[in-house]
């Protein structure tokens, strides 16, 4: 069954908050909206369940890759090049950890920013309604469900107090 | 009676979301004819500092006192630019609210990272070999320390600019929003349409601005020692010191507070932000400025007497060659204009509690550091055997020549110039931050007189 969206747009918070009730009792679950804000709120402020994710996993798995690659490196250089200076070991551990502190921080940054992007899911296959207003203080609520629910929905964010329902991306309404 | 003159008003934003957006989005798109003028004369000069280094590379990289102030130069925009990122990052994570206005002034210097990157370039050339002389690399094979210096700053380059895109993204989506630009419109990321603000966006900004902040806090620290031991320490005879690595990031700090406070005070005055930028930031970045003068002074001290009580050769000649005989007058005025100055500036709490006393003690730090670079990087540039132990005959003072200030003067204007583009592409102003504080501010009647109420959500 193909999912649409349509977006109920709300000029303050309070009513937003008080239309996720009124979704949830016309048969919608908190996975079928999301509520779209042009800042953040606290979290939990519209009763929204905690958005499930794995992003601190990213960084740690770039930390271990960026290390061993730089354990490798330094480590493989200077045994495919040996130099003994001074009775020194071949490997010389001082400056290696530097390298690999470097390599560690490099790899954890980039995961991190791969991380972000996956679990962000951008770029997306398809883009939602959506509301210039709600970057100027408007709330948005993003509801996406099967076809034949859609207008139950529509109604409930009507009953919700939306001032408006959109079904279209690319409306850039102003003042 | 006497008391209510100290007493300073809340200041609070009086604007509604969309107001805001709106103020600052049409302050983004229309930056006005003086802005272009000046970026004009500083793309001029900026070119005068092109042909400059075009001479510099046209006599070779084998004298290497003549690239002295390149270095310093180089040393200059990089300890303040790469620094500046961090002042975002550290009010950040401390949650403080009045850091809302300066978050992205303090993180659009990630862009001058890349002009900084691209200094340093040439610099490799020059940078001697480490074989036969003391570094912090041993007998590395390879291309020992350059590659690794350049993949340190190119790390610590692109986790600046992954700050600034991620805190920018919410602004980036209401610029396209608000200018009803189509989603295909290419002048836009393409990541861009597709970020809505959903908790989960907001919950992961949140989280990876945290993350990368930590990192580049890590980053930076040891970008600092790499820079200053490989192109400053290890170039001078004799000079090891444990706690030198450390003063250049302290005066980095030091010195990035400043420009962020100089770059607030231009915006304020040229660009009629003063809405957004009060004495309540002035104010608040000059407490931090007189500690980081103190901890110059104090960094400065713990590196100095342990050479003067410990007097071994190399010990003294490392301390008549950057401070009492060769760079002497530099070194007094670095000290003067890092230390003494601005903490007399600004140990007065009504001078401190200006918007002119942090700016003007700013200005003069930012010239002293220019003069702490110089005696560390020219005078590392002018010694001719790095292959020493001890420094027995002080090389002479590299006195700035024509091609230094074409050098000087372009860089500079250089990375002022990126700065100026970057916020072509950012608004200067973090619209969403300054929302959410909103959000979260009120000002309320108590006894007789007004304060700030701020909601802590954590």
């Amino acid at each position: 069954m193909a999912r649409k969206s349509i977006l109920g747009l709300f000029d303050n918070a309070d009513s937003a908050a008080d239309a996720t009730d009124v979704l949830l009792e016309a048969g919608a679950t908190q996975d079928d909206f999301d509520v779209l804000t042009g800042s953040p709120y606290p979290e939990g402020a519209f009763g929204e369940k905690d958005p499930v994710h794995h992003i601190y996993v990213f960084p740690i798995i770039g930390a271990l890759m960026g290390l061993t690659m730089a354990l490798v490196l330094t480590a493989g250089t200077q045994v495919a090049y040996p130099m003994v200076t001074g009775g020194k070991p071949i490997l010389a551990f001082p400056a290696m950890t530097i390298i690999c502190y470097e390599g560690t921080l490099l790899g954890a940054v980039l995961f991190t920013i791969i991380g972000i992007i996956f679990e962000s899911r951008l770029p997306r296959l398809r883009l939602d309604p959506y509301d210039a207003r709600i970057n100027e203080g408007y709330i948005g609520l993003l509801v996406t469900t099967e076809e034949e629910k859609l207008d139950d929905m529509e109604r409930a964010l009507i009953r919700g107090s939306a001032l408006e329902v959109v079904h279209e991306r690319g409306r850039a309404l102003r003042g | 009676m006497h008391e209510s003159h100290h007493v300073v008003a809340p200041s609070y934003l009086d604007m509604t979301a969309q107001e805001i957006t709106n103020d600052v989005l049409k302050r983004h798109h229309s930056p006005g004819n003086q802005f272009w003028t000046i970026a004009m004369i500083l793309g001029g000069l900026f070119v005068v500092g092109l042909v400059g280094l075009f001479m510099l590379i046209a006599d070779g990289f084998d004298n290497k006192s003549a690239w002295g102030y390149y270095a310093a130069t180089f040393g200059y925009v990089f300890s303040l630019s790469q620094t500046a990122v961090l002042v975002s990052v550290a009010l950040r994570m401390a949650k403080s609210h009045w850091r809302r206005p300066l978050a992205r002034i303090s993180e659009m210097f990630a862009i001058v990272g890349v002009y900084s990157f691209a200094m340093l370039l040439p610099l490799l050339w020059v940078l001697p070999s480490i074989e036969g002389r003391r570094s912090l690399w041993f007998e590395w094979p390879g291309n020992t320390p350059h590659i690794w210096d350049t993949m340190a700053l190119g790390s610590l380059v692109i986790c600046g600019l992954a700050i600034l895109y991620f805190a920018s993204l919410p602004d980036l989506v209401t610029d396209k929003e608000v200018s009803g630009k189509s989603d295909e419109d290419v002048s836009y990321h393409p990541l861009i349409p597709h970020w809505f603000g959903a908790p989960k966006h907001w919950q992961l900004q949140k989280i990876v601005l945290g993350l990368l902040g930590g990192f580049y806090f890590l980053m930076l620290i040891i970008v600092h020692m790499l820079i200053s031991v490989d192109f400053a320490m290890a170039l001078i005879p004799g000079w090891k010191d444990a706690i030198f690595p450390a003063f250049h990031a302290i005066n980095g700090i030091q010195a990035s507070i400043a420009l962020i406070i100089v770059t607030m005070f231009i915006l304020r005055s040229r660009s009629s932000l003063g809405k957004y930028l009060e004495l309540e930031q002035f104010w608040a970045l000059s407490k931090i400025l007189l500690a980081t003068c103190l901890l110059w002074f104090y960094f400065w001290w713990s590196s100095f007497f342990t050479y003067w009580y410990g007097r071994m050769p190399a010990e003294i000649g490392v301390l008549k060659y950057i401070m009492f005989e060769t760079y002497s007058t530099v070194f007094l005025l670095a000290f003067t204009m890092c230390f003494v100055i601005p903490f007399l500036i600004l140990v007065v709490n009504v001078v401190r509690k200006t918007i002119w006393g942090p700016t003007l003690a700013a200005s003069v730090i930012l010239i002293g550091t220019f003069f702490n670079q110089v005696r560390y990087y020219v005078a590392g540039f002018s010694v001719e055997d790095h292959t020493l132990h001890v420094l027995e005959n002080l090389p002479d003072f590299t006195a700035p020549g024509p091609i230094d200030f074409m050098v000087v003067v372009g860089g500079i204007s250089g990375a002022v110039l990126t700065y100026m583009l970057g916020t072509r592409i950012f608004p200067i102003i973090s619209i969403w931050e300054i929302k959410e504080g909103l959000m979260l501010q009120r000002v309320r009647k108590f006894m007789k007189r007004d304060i700030r109420v701020l909601a802590k959500p954590e």
